[in-house]
């Protein structure tokens, strides 16, 4: 993680950093690894339909199939230790928050969010960094890919994990494999398209994750107890005798400072 | 008559033999041996016993010409191509003047294949078909020529043959009308081909070389010396199966048979853990999935409301 983010003088006026580039890569392997898991998975699953069928053979036979659906399955254990370790180093080490622990603030922000949705009360829920359909979406993620990796290695690996388990849990883990990798796709189509492509209010398509940028308006709006403690956390930093390299009247003129990124780095809670 | 070799040939023919035929009444001697038309008989020459048959078989196609057509593909008649002079033509399965009903009884058939191959005829009798057919004279069970053909026999040691395994054997063990007079579940051939190894034996294409088929029915119950499963000599009995297992998976542990389902369809009684898994998620996919769907359209509704 880098310790200081892109300089912010390179930055469109009015923007922040939202995520750096260890996230923006994460999230682009993720993108890329996902999408290759579920064409070469789900034709396994549906072989018999005539899509399936004709998936498998027009991608070169089942044997080729597997092969890099395998090779994908294994770098894709590989992200979820890397990402898993970083976290808690990170967390260890005090430079991140732990701003993606659910809590009792986002059950209250969802039944907030469906009262507002029916009409019931004009009073949308401010966020922080993640707000309860993110924090959903991640540990839906992180969850799921958990039970992908657990059952893919037991079918991968039938001989060594019967030589441990009752031989039932290959067909089950199959079952599972299976199942969950369609859920993960309704969860893709359903919730991940909607909230960062079709959703108004972000449509055709959030760029944040890609680009590691927000527009200020969007904080405001989507993230405004994150940039409140911000602009508190800068007011802090200038009024202390601290080697800042940012003028004062920058800070206050909307966080375009060097310094300014919503990095998560920048966050910790010693200041 | 003398032939080159020195043998005698007997030249005399039964009458009863021929009259018991089923060419009896309908054949005369000349339909078959159309190059003798008078007497005396044009002189012929033959080398030795064999080059008479391998001559005269060819009469058979002037009436049977498509099963005559059929041999040309057959692995017999591309021996006999290729030099091999004993590779049995029409008459050293039907014979050439006692012909008779070749369905006639049933266990001849394979009585006439046992004629050469004697140790894969002797495996058969003491399986599971050839003592229902030997024993019983059973209508049902396969004979040599019910999977390998009568006329155009293939090779069975190549890829597509072993690739067709589970049509040929599925042809009568999906068929449910025959499978409930001897009490056996029709599900084998659906729940093979919904595991690995059918999956993959399914989608392989005809260019596969043999070692890289997945297991077929008769990897693991045997070819000519199947027997019932629950027969204790069956290689698929539990006590056997983890052989039957290792011969392709060598080092495979005691717990990994149980990986295959056995072909049972997973249910409470057999299988809970995938039959409850499976019950699980199809109640909670469609929960998450209209969880979220009617989110995204409240979240819609608002908005258009607020417009």
């Amino acid at each position: 993680m880098a310790k200081r983010p892109a300089p912010f003088d390179e930055l469109p006026k009015g923007y922040i950093i939202r995520f750096n580039v260890r996230e923006r890569i994460e999230h682009l392997l993720v993108m890329i690894l996902f999408v290759i898991l579920l064409v070469t998975g789900l034709p396994q699953k549906f072989h018999t339909s005539g899509w399936g069928h004709w998936m498998i053979v027009h991608f070169g036979g089942i044997d080729r199939l597997r092969y890099v659906h395998r090779f994908c399955g294994v770098l894709f254990t590989g992200l979820f230790v890397f990402h898993v370790t970083t976290i808690f180093y990170l967390l260890r080490q005090r430079r991140i928050r732990p701003s993606m622990i659910p809590n009792l603030k986002d059950y209250n922000d969802a039944v907030l969010m469906l009262k507002y949705y029916l009409g019931w009360t004009d009073q949308r829920p401010s966020f922080d960094r993640f707000d309860y359909r993110q924090k959903f979406e991640y540990w839906g993620l992180l969850m799921g890919s958990l039970v992908m990796i657990i059952t893919g290695w037991m079918l991968y690996q039938p001989m060594w994990t019967t030589r441990w388990l009752p031989g039932q849990v290959i067909p089950a883990a199959k079952v599972a494999h299976g199942m969950e990798a369609l859920l993960a796709l309704i969860v893709l189509v359903l919730w991940h398209m909607y909230c960062a492509h079709l959703n108004p209010e972000v449509f055709p398509f959030d760029t944040a994750i890609f680009t590691g940028k927000i527009s200020i308006d969007r904080m405001v709006r989507d993230h405004p107890l994150e940039y409140a403690r911000l602009l508190a956390e800068r007011a802090a930093k200038v009024a202390a005798p601290e080697p800042v390299e940012i003028a004062a009247e920058e800070a206050a003129a909307g966080l375009r400072g060097r310094d300014t990124a919503t990095d998560d780095t920048e966050a910790k809670p010693d200041g | 008559m003398t032939l080159g070799d020195g043998t005698v040939l007997e030249l005399f023919v039964d009458e009863a033999q021929l009259a018991a035929s089923v060419h009896a009444g309908k054949l005369g001697c000349t339909d078959c041996h159309w190059s003798i038309s008078g007497y005396p008989h044009p002189p012929a020459e033959f080398p030795d016993r064999r080059s008479i048959s391998l001559a005269l078989y060819e009469s058979c196609k002037r009436c049977h010409f498509l099963n005559y057509t059929r041999t040309l593909e057959s692995v017999h008649f591309n021996m006999l191509a290729r030099g091999h002079r004993d590779a049995p033509v029409c008459t050293d399965c039907h014979d050439a003047h006692a012909i008779t009903d070749p369905y006639q009884p049933r266990a001849a058939i394979s009585q006439r294949c046992a004629r050469c191959h004697q140790s894969i005829h002797e495996a058969y009798v003491k399986s599971v078909h050839g003592q229902a057919l030997v024993g019983e004279g059973n209508p049902d069970v396969p004979v040599c020529i019910s999977c390998h053909r009568a006329h155009d026999i293939e090779d069975p040691r190549t890829a597509s043959f072993k690739l067709r395994t589970p049509e040929l054997c599925g042809h009568c063990h999906g068929d449910k009308n025959l499978m409930q007079k001897y009490g056996i579940s029709t599900q084998v051939l659906r729940t093979y081909l919904s595991d690995f190894h059918g999956m993959t034996a399914s989608l392989l294409g005809e260019k596969t070389d043999l070692v890289s088929i997945p297991a077929v029915c008769t990897d693991c119950h045997g070819v000519h010396d199947i027997r019932a499963v629950e027969d204790p000599a069956s290689p698929v009995m539990r006590a056997n199966l983890v052989k039957a297992c290792r011969k392709c998976h060598p080092g495979a542990s005691a717990n990994f048979p149980a990986a295959w389902m056995s072909h049972y369809e997973p249910s409470p009684e057999k299988a809970r853990l995938v039959y409850y898994l499976n019950q699980f998620y199809r109640f909670f996919i469609p929960f998450v999935g209209f969880g979220l769907l009617l989110q995204v359209l409240l979240s819609l509704w608002r908005l258009a409301v607020n417009r």
